[in-house]
C-alpha cells in the first residue's frame, strides 16, 4: 500500500494557491492516491494470475524459497554476490512475465532509496575511518564507509526484490492458504484475511469522503481548515472501522464461525515444486559458501 | 403452513440506557411464510433481523426459535448453535461486510465447512449454487474485486450453500440495478416454492408487495403498528404516511394541483394513490 498520510497532504492547498489555483485540491489528491493504492492491490491479483515461472509453483514452496533467498542475502557480505542476487531477482521477475522496469522502480524507489539515506551518514570519516575518497568541506567520505553503504543498500534491495516477488506472484488467497498449510495459527490467518479486507473497505470509504468533499468545494481552503477537516474525518474513519469490524464478526458468527478458516483448496507438491526447492536450497548454500571464500 | 419458526413476546431492545431500537414487539412467524418487515430508516428493522439471527438479544421480552428460547446462553451450546446456524441464514444489507474470505469459492464454502459438512458435499453445493446463480466465473476472484451486483449475488450464494430453512434478508434490493432486482425477486419466488421461510427487512414497498405474503410495519417509535397481507397493509395510506413509508407530493399542472401518495405498489389503483383538486 502506498497511500500517503492525509495529514501530510494538508499543505498541498496553499502550494496550489501559490501556483495560481491550478494545482489539485487536497481532496482530489488524496482520493487519487487512495484509488491508486486500491488499484495496486487489484493489479497484484492480475500479475499473480500470469503464466510465469513462480506463478506455477505451489504457494508454500514459493513462500519458503523466496524467504530462504532473502535470508541468504542477509548473510552475504560480498557486494558482488549481493549484486548477483539482485540480478537473480531481475531474472526471476522477467521469467514471471513482470515488467522489469516497474519491478526495479518499485524496489529501488522504496527500499533502495530509504536504505541509502539511512546508511549514507555511516560513510563519513567521523563514523568509519579509512581512506578518504570524497571531501566536502569539513566532511569526508571514506572508501570503507562507502563499501559499507553499498553492502547495506544491495542487501536491502536484494531482500526487497525477493519479498516483492512473493507479493507480485502470489494471490492473497494462496498466501493465506500457504500460511495455513504451514501450521500458522487460524487466528493469525483469520486476522490477516480480515485486515486486508478492512484496509480495502476503509480505503474506499476514505476515497468517497474525499470525493464527496471535492464535489462540494469551491475554494481550496486554508491549511488550518484542511488539517481540522482531515483530523475530524480520521476520527470518523476510526469509528467506522470499529463498526465495520463488529459487522464482519457478526456476519462470521451468523455463518457458524468456530474460530477456524477452512478452505476447499488442497495444496499439492508436484515434481516442479520439488525441483525448484532443491535448486533454490543448493544455490543458497553455494552463495553462502562462496561468500566465505570471497569475503566482503 | 406447519408450525411456527419464531415467536416474539414483548420483545424490546435498548442499545444503551434510553437509546431504544425496538419496543414491545409481539410477532409470530410461521414456517414457510414470506414476511416483509417495512419501516422508515432507524425504525428497528435491522435490529429485529439480527435478533432473529441470534446476533443481538432482547433487553425485554423473549424470542423462541423452533420451539426453544433463543438466548445468548443457549447459543453457547455447540449442538444448539450448530443446529440454529444451519437452519437460519442472514444476508446482510452491505454485501461487503459479509464477504470476508480470500476468494469467492472459499466464501461459498465457509458456512458449510463451519457446520462440519464433508468436503465432497461442500464442493457439490458450491458447484451447484454457483451454477444456479450464474457466478461460476467469479469463483477464483477475490470478493473485493467484484461489482456491487456481483457482491450481492455472492452474498446470497454463500447463504444458499448452507441450505437454511429460514432466510433473513436486510434491504435485499438496496443498491441493485433493475435487472438484478428482478433476478432477486425470482430467487425469492423459488424459495417460496421450496417452502423456505423468508423474512425481509425493507423500505421498498414495491419489493415487499411483490414477494411477501405478509407485511409487518414498524413505526418510527420502534413499535409494530400493522401486520397483515400486502393488500390490507398497503391500502392503509394514512398509516403508511404516519410511519414515513410514503409521502405526499403536490405539484401544479396549469390550474390543477396533483397530490401523489408515493407508494409505488404494483397493482395499486392509481385513482386511490393520487388525489386531484381544482383550484
Amino acid at each position: 500500500m502506498s497511500a500517503p498520510c492525509p495529514c501530510c497532504q494538508a499543505d498541498i492547498a496553499p502550494a496550489a494557491r501559490r501556483r495560481g489555483g491550478g494545482g489539485r485540491s487536497l481532496a482530489r489528491k488524496t482520493a487519487d492516491s487512495i484509488a491508486h493504492a486500491v488499484t495496486d492491490v487489484l493489479q497484484n491479483e492480475e500479475l499473480a494470475a500470469r503464466p510465469g515461472l513462480l506463478q506455477r509453483l505451489d504457494p508454500r514452496v514459493k513462500l519458503l524459497t523466496l524467504v530462504l533467498f532473502a535470508v541468504t542475502a542477509s548473510l552475504v557480505h560480498s557486494v558482488w554476490l549481493l549484486v548477483a542476487l539482485i540480478g537473480l531477482t531481475i531474472a526471476l521477475a522477467a521469467a514471471c512475465r513482470l515488467s522489469v522496469t516497474s519491478f526495479q522502480r518499485k524496489v529501488w524507489a522504496s527500499a533502495g532509496l530509504l536504505a541509502f539515506l539511512v546508511a549514507l551518514p555511516s560513510a563519513l570519516s567521523v563514523f568509519t575511518p579509512g581512506e578518504v575518497v570524497v571531501s566536502l568541506g569539513p566532511l569526508s567520505l571514506t572508501e570503507q564507509g562507502l563499501m559499507g553503504v553499498a553492502t547495506l543498500v544491495t542487501r536491502v534491495v536484494a531482500s526487497a526484490g525477493f519479498a516483492l516477488l512473493v507479493i507480485w506472484t502470489m494471490r492473497w488467497a494462496d498466501l493465506l492458504r500457504a500460511l495455513s498449510a504451514m501450521r500458522m495459527p487460524d487466528v493469525v490467518v483469520a486476522t490477516l484475511a480480515m485486515t486486508q479486507k478492512q484496509i480495502l473497505t476503509l480505503l474506499r470509504t476514505v476515497e468517497q469522503i474525499h470525493l464527496a468533499r471535492e464535489s462540494r468545494t469551491l475554494t481550496l481552503g486554508t491549511t488550518r481548515e484542511n488539517r481540522a477537516w482531515v483530523t475530524e474525518r480520521m476520527a470518523f474513519v476510526v469509528r467506522r472501522s470499529i463498526k465495520t469490524a463488529d459487522d464482519i464478526y457478526d456476519a462470521m458468527l451468523s455463518r457458524g464461525f468456530t474460530g477456524a478458516m477452512p478452505s476447499l483448496v488442497r495444496l499439492r507438491m508436484r515434481a516442479r515444486d520439488w525441483a525448484w526447492t532443491a535448486a533454490s536450497v543448493a544455490l543458497c548454500i553455494a552463495v553462502v559458501a562462496l561468500d566465505n571464500v570471497v569475503g566482503p | 403452513m406447519n408450525g411456527t419458526d419464531f415467536v416474539l413476546r414483548g420483545v424490546g431492545h435498548e442499545y444503551r440506557a434510553g437509546a431504544l431500537a425496538l419496543a414491545a414487539i409481539d410477532l409470530s412467524i410461521g414456517c414457510g411464510q414470506h414476511v416483509a418487515i417495512v419501516g422508515a430508516n432507524g425504525s428497528g428493522k435491522s435490529t429485529l433481523l439480527k435478533m432473529l439471527d441470534g446476533l443481538v438479544f432482547p433487553t425485554l421480552g423473549e424470542i423462541v426459535a423452533f420451539g426453544v428460547p433463543l438466548t445468548e446462553d443457549a447459543l453457547q451450546d455447540p449442538a444448539f448453535r450448530r443446529d440454529f446456524r444451519s437452519r437460519v441464514g442472514f444476508v446482510f444489507q452491505e454485501a461487503d461486510v459479509q464477504l470476508f474470505c480470500s476468494d469467492v469459492r472459499d466464501e461459498l464454502a465457509f458456512g458449510p465447512l463451519q457446520l462440519g459438512l464433508p468436503e465432497d458435499e461442500v464442493r457439490d453445493r458450491v458447484r451447484d449454487v454457483a451454477a444456479q446463480l450464474r457466478i461460476e466465473k467469479l469463483l477464483e476472484r477475490p470478493p473485493y474485486s467484484l461489482s456491487g451486483g456481483e457482491k450481492k449475488r455472492v452474498a446470497i450464494a454463500c447463504i444458499i450453500t448452507m441450505q437454511p430453512h429460514v432466510l433473513l434478508l436486510d434491504e435485499p434490493t438496496n443498491a441493485l440495478d433493475p435487472r438484478s432486482q428482478v433476478w432477486l425477486l425470482d430467487v425469492l419466488e423459488d424459495w417460496k416454492r421450496e417452502g423456505r421461510t423468508v423474512v425481509m427487512a425493507t423500505h421498498d414497498l414495491s419489493a415487499a408487495a411483490e414477494s411477501a405474503d405478509r407485511i409487518v410495519v414498524l413505526s418510527e417509535d420502534h413499535t409494530l403498528v400493522a401486520d397483515g397481507t400486502p393488500d390490507e397493509v398497503l391500502a392503509q395510506h394514512e398509516l403508511l404516511l404516519s410511519v414515513n413509508l410514503i409521502h405526499e407530493h403536490t405539484h401544479r399542472h396549469v390550474s390543477t394541483a396533483h397530490r401523489h401518495a408515493h407508494a409505488h405498489a404494483p397493482g395499486a389503483d392509481p385513482d386511490e394513490a393520487h388525489g386531484h383538486r381544482r383550484d
